[in-house]
């Protein structure tokens, strides 16, 4: 049995146009437009960064300023609870060299008037 | 012969029980804990300034704590007398404040809202302003700032 003859002929309409043309489609926008954001952003951020800089400066003296006005006070009642511990101190120590004679309980060691703070807190 | 005693090692913490003594008139202390004490600092500085100034030129003339105790006592006085009015007068707004201070790591950039609230009672009921010296001349005080870089990032 034989086929019978058929002679091999191009698809109906012709082969289509050889694709020999760049195909380079857009892919998003050019290098200046990049760096030119790039550049905005970062000039926005570094701008952005001084002001919070300053910004940060005035906190920090608004810190230091509400503690300042602290100081007094804070100072006022440590005070006072340093000179009750001296003066029991003083007590103490007179209580004990009461037989000594001569000696001047809480007498400072130096020959003048100038206050150095006790350097125990109790002696035992 | 006394030994020393290292204060670390100590079982138990030394407090000398010896009241003050007689002569020195009784004020009570303020007794308040940091985050109050933050929140009327500026209302302190502006209601004490005299009293304050007058004890740290005392300070200055001599370091002993007993040059200065009545001035100290003063100094307490109006400190004492400052917080009690802010009790009265601006009693929410004061409490929400340091409570926001008390949670915010005790800045005050996060408890702007707050602050706000409480200096316009102050301010309005007790006429003291909050002034921070040494603001740029002609920039608006941190603490009013309308739009801060710094603040509260959650909202």
């Amino acid at each position: 049995m034989s086929t019978p003859y058929r002679q091999d002929m191009p698809p109906a309409g012709g082969f289509e146009a050889i694709k020999y043309k760049r195909n380079l489609p857009f892919r998003g926008p050019g290098g200046v437009v990049i760096l030119a954001g790039v550049t905005a952003i970062s000039a926005f951020g570094f701008y952005r960064m001084g002001k919070g800089n300053l910004e940060q400066r005035e906190l920090q003296r608004e810190k230091v300023w509400s503690r300042l006005h602290l100081v007094p006070l804070l100072v006022a009642e440590g005070d006072r609870d340093a000179y009750r511990r001296e003066q029991a101190a003083v007590a103490r120590e007179s209580e004990i060299m009461k037989d000594v004679k001569d000696w001047e309980a809480g007498k400072s060691v130096y020959n003048d008037s100038r206050y150095r703070p006790s350097n125990t807190i109790v002696v035992l | 012969m006394s030994l020393f005693h290292d204060p670390a090692t100590a079982s138990t913490p030394y407090k000398d029980p010896t009241p003050l003594p007689d002569n020195v008139p009784k004020v009570a202390e303020v007794g308040t804990t940091s985050a109050p004490l933050k929140s009327a600092s500026f209302f302190i500085g502006a209601h004490c300034k005299e009293f304050n100034e007058d004890f740290m030129l005392c300070k200055q003339e001599n370091r002993d704590p007993a040059h200065c105790l009545k001035e100290g006592r003063r100094v307490t006085r109006c400190a004492a007398d400052l917080i009690n009015k802010l009790r009265e007068n601006c009693f929410k707004e004061f409490e929400e404040h340091w409570s926001c201070l008390e949670y915010n790591n005790q800045e005050f950039y996060p408890c702007r809202k707050p602050e706000k609230a409480l200096n316009k009672c102050v301010f309005e009921k007790l006429g003291l302003s909050k002034t921070i010296p040494g603001t740029p001349e002609g920039k608006t005080p941190v603490h009013e700032l309308e739009n801060p870089i710094f603040k509260r990032q959650q909202k």
